[in-house]
């Protein structure tokens, strides 16, 4: 049973696999402790900017549905 | 046969020496978790959003949900055979677009706000233009060989689309023809996120991998593992150096790009649901994760820790989206509602 063009398939396959992986390989990596440090001084940089963290006042709340007010 | 019998043995032994290399590579630079190095960091107490507004008007199955740039508007995809745009400051619907095929599972806006995409087992993304005065079908984008399950637009004339044929696509509005192929999965593409700088998006699929690829020439960068079923949902932390991925093995992850690697995992031995989608706050610092168990879960994401929960719906949460501005979020489920929280 001639399996020619399977083969070549998988071979074809194979080749680009190694491709891809030498790609990924070849990356530099940073330390974790790194990373994790500059993710956490973004958010406490960004946290006094982010509503939902702060609370969002009623006046300024866009979602919230305005009551009419009544003057007594 | 011989010949190609040792080529793919060579193939192989090769293979297996670049996954050991990454796999010590990534090891080398693991000196420490996100847990460990936020012990110090404050803790953000338990997070409590208020239900602001429930929008109706599907009349089945909420599949997906896109804030406009505006942080005003927004679209929803139901099998109702609709997308409707709202204006969530006064719940008002401003337009329906009937769908040629109700099997939608996506929707986008674009930044412009003039454009809207939707797809989903037609294999077809669909773009209107709804500024038009009736929603006026653009262009219908049609070489995948199976589901549309995400799309985002890059500009009025880009999208990017992710198959059930395992590929992502971008395609040139202007002519209706792809442009690259994204091809490197090996499992139904679920969901996709593009990077704050657009120059590179994360693709999550069915062989529980998270991908990043450049726009501009097609190349896979990185690999990411360690989920162990579907990644359904995907999104970039605001940096841009970070990525969280949403699966049906019940847990979240955030991959750290430049590490190469998962720094912490979110999971609760009493979560026993699928994540089926994800959103961050504006500062990245949490996660609303919708469930299969018809809830949003809200992690701290520097802690690992779940600190809320948006309870109201009464079917799985299918899609949560958190505009620009940050000052909300919107979650949409098969409840056939959507709803507004902050």
């Amino acid at each position: 049973m001639s399996s020619k063009p399977h083969s070549s398939n998988n071979i074809a396959h194979a080749r680009r696999t190694v491709q891809q992986l030498r790609i990924e390989a070849s990356i530099e990596r940073i330390k974790v402790s790194k990373a994790s440090a500059d993710i956490m001084n973004y958010c406490t940089e960004h946290a006094r900017n982010d509503p939902l963290l702060m609370g969002i006042p009623a006046s300024d709340n866009p979602f919230k549905d305005k009551k009419p007010c009544t003057i007594l | 046969m011989a010949a190609e019998k040792a080529e793919m043995d060579a193939l192989k032994k090769e293979c297996d020496g670049l996954r050991a290399q990454i796999e010590a590579a990534r090891k080398a630079v693991n000196d420490n978790t996100m847990s460990g190095a936020a012990g110090g960091v404050a803790s953000v107490g338990r997070v409590q959003l208020k239900l602001r507004k429930t929008l109706k008007g599907h009349l089945a199955k909420i599949y997906a949900m896109h804030w406009s740039a505006d942080s005003r508007q927004m679209v929803s995809a139901s099998q109702d055979g609709k997308l409707l745009v709202w204006d969530c400051f006064t719940g008002n619907k401003l337009v329906a677009v009937p769908l040629k095929s109700a099997w939608v599972m996506s929707v986008a806006f674009a930044p412009s706000g003039n454009l809207v995409a939707s797809g989903g087992l037609d294999n077809i993304c669909t773009v209107y233009n709804i500024k038009a005065a009736s929603p006026k079908t653009l262009r219908e984008l049609d070489a995948h060989t199976g589901y549309l399950s995400c799309c985002r637009f890059l500009s009025d004339s880009e999208i990017i689309t992710a198959s059930g044929d395992t590929t992502c696509c971008l395609w040139d509005l202007e002519t209706g023809k792809q442009k690259i192929m994204f091809t490197n999965h090996i499992g139904d593409c679920m969901s996709l996120a593009l990077s704050p700088d657009m120059n590179t998006f994360i693709s999550g699929a069915c062989d529980s991998l998270a991908k990043l690829w450049d726009v501009r020439d097609g190349a896979c960068k990185q690999t990411f593992s360690g989920h162990t079923s579907d990644i359904n949902a995907i999104a970039f932390f605001p940096s841009g150096n970070a990525v969280i991925t949403g699966s049906d093995d019940c847990s979240c992850k955030m991959y750290d790009l430049r590490s190469d690697q998962e720094v912490i995992g979110y999971q609760d031995t009493s979560l026993n649901a699928g994540v089926t989608s994800l959103a961050l706050s504006s500062s990245g610092r949490l996660i609303f994760a919708g469930y299969d168990d018809f809830n949003c879960h809200i992690w701290d994401s520097l802690k690992g820790e779940k600190v809320g929960v948006l309870s109201g719906h009464d079917n799985r949460v299918s899609c949560t989206g958190v505009p620009d501005d940050g000052m909300g979020v919107c979650t949409g489920s098969w409840d056939s509602f959507l709803k507004l929280w902050n």
